[in-house]
């Protein structure tokens, strides 16, 4: 049985230990996203030449959702946020999530198994958005707060935002490192066997 | 209006409207899969898309924020009287958008060999045409493509294949991809003909309309069989879980050698295509 959260920003370590695969949340605070490989490229040689981030990511959030951002008297205007593919960015989030500490990460689609063993070391959570809900999920947003690497192209820089109620995200991988994508994929490579003899039966009609 | 005018406009009409409306046979099929899935995780993804499709059609906006490329398929009727430069104006067009859109759109169109990034580029719109015997309409399809289901297609070839083999290469492509094409999705297949031609049949399988199984009942029972076989994976909606990975998977198929390529290709949740038939004297028929 599945539960439905509503967590508020910075998380509550404790409250994210309760989180398991497949329950929902929804999420109220400020977020961080990107979705640009160069950004994240970036933010790894960055940090192991120990500069700083451009926006605090310490015990923080770091999404895959990339904005359309339009610049309006001085103001970010958003047009819309989406989530991009997480496991374009399977090299790179072990180091960013150890680095930082990062309590929530998440996107569409999971991480590698590398990176749930680094979620269960900082005590994070892997969330899944939903693809192809820009609607939903930009009404979440109250406001944009800062935008860092403005000279990147829209959806490479990252974003601050003040959400609320973001969701509904499902819990993809666990504070303990248990991802609903390794059991999903194992459960599914299990099945091959069967589903090809069951090929075999529905051929022949049997 | 003259006929290179009208495809400009159709250009960036065609592009546009597949970004903001998933189509009547998508939806159709999303609910079927809602009201079937005995996994309350994927009742309620099913739930959230459909909303998101909803909201995207009430207030006339992008479901997605990745728009992918612009990708264009004109059937030329041989009896149409339509005659256009159909690769300058759709690509007019397809520029024409870039700079009105509304809301923007992001830069998608990726330079290999750079990584750069706009909105246009070497290329840019891809543009195939086929032939349509003895009718008198010129039909154009717009399939924006985007990394989030584009990556996941492939193609090998075999060498006098059995069916038993065909359907266990089209379950592996299907076990690599996973859950990662937002699903659930429409899958091609492209069975025969050549290394090329196996990966255009798969592609315009994709943009089949959803419950339209192959007209030969050898071909549908296999669809048939590859649907079931795919959804017992169990990925579901998002890759988290359930009945539905794909809304279905249409086969295409063509004679060959003994060498038979096997392409098989994915479209997202949405099924982002849109489709228009100009009839002579330039009238419009949108099928979707």
């Amino acid at each position: 049985m599945s539960h439905d959260y509503d967590l508020s920003l910075p998380v509550d370590p404790a409250d994210l230990a309760l989180l398991k695969p497949g329950d929902r949340v929804y999420l109220t605070g400020e977020i961080t996203s990107t979705a640009g490989l160069p950004t994240h490229e970036r933010l790894v040689r960055e940090l192991a030449e120990g500069i700083l981030p451009p926006v605090k990511l310490a015990g923080g959030v770091l999404f895959h959702l990339g904005s359309s951002l339009e610049e309006i008297d001085g103001r970010w205007h958003l047009h819309y946020v989406n989530p991009t593919t997480s496991t374009r960015f399977n090299a790179l989030m072990p180091p960013l999530i150890r680095g930082y500490g990062l309590r929530l990460t998440g996107g569409k689609g999971g991480l590698s198994h590398e990176s749930a063993e680094a979620l269960a070391e900082s005590g994070g959570v892997y969330l899944s958005f939903p693809g192809g809900a820009a609607p939903v999920l930009t009404d979440a947003v109250e406001e944009v707060v800062e935008v860092a690497w403005p000279e990147m192209i829209s959806h490479y820089r990252i974003v601050r935002m003040r959400v609320k109620r973001l969701g509904p995200l499902t819990v993809g991988i666990d504070t303990h490192g248990n991802s609903v994508y390794d059991q999903i994929d194992e459960t599914a490579k299990g099945r091959r066997a069967e589903i090809l003899a069951q090929l075999v039966r529905d051929r022949a009609g049997v | 209006m003259s006929d290179d005018r009208l495809v400009r406009e159709l250009g960036g009409l065609l592009f546009d409207r597949a970004l903001r409306r998933v189509p009547d046979d998508a939806i159709l099929a999303l609910k079927a899969a809602r009201d079937g899935e005995s996994s309350e995780i994927a009742k309620k993804t099913l739930n959230m898309q459909l909303h998101s499709a909803e909201l995207a059609a009430a207030r006339d906006t992008y479901v997605c924020s990745d728009a992918g490329i612009p990708v264009f398929l004109v059937k030329l009727g041989t009896q149409s009287p339509i005659r256009a430069d159909f690769k300058a104006s759709l690509k007019a067009g397809y520029e024409d958008l870039v700079a009105r859109a509304n809301p923007p759109l992001l830069c998608h169109v990726t330079n290999p060999l750079t990584l750069e990034r706009s909105h246009t580029g070497k290329g840019m719109p891809i543009v195939t045409f086929d032939q349509e015997s003895g009718v008198d309409w010129v039909e154009i399809i717009c399939s924006p493509k985007a990394l989030g289901s584009g990556r996941w297609a492939a193609l090998e070839l075999f060498t006098f294949p059995s069916l038993a083999e065909i359907e266990a290469y089209v379950l592996d492509v299907a076990i690599k991809a996973g859950g990662q094409h937002c699903p659930p999705v429409a899958i091609g297949v492209g069975i025969g003909g050549t290394f090329d031609y196996a990966a255009k049949m798969a592609k315009e399988a994709t943009l089949r309309p959803l419950g339209t199984p192959h007209r030969e009942p050898q071909v549908a029972a296999l669809e048939a069989r590859l649907t079931k076989a795919i959804n017992g994976l169990g990925y579901g909606p998002m890759g988290t879980g359930g009945d539905t990975t794909t809304l279905g998977v249409h086969v295409e198929w063509c004679s060959g050698h003994g060498f038979t390529p096997i392409a098989v290709a994915f479209n997202c949740w949405i099924s982002r295509r849109s489709r228009v038939r100009i009839h002579p004297g330039g009238e419009l028929e949108w099928m979707e």
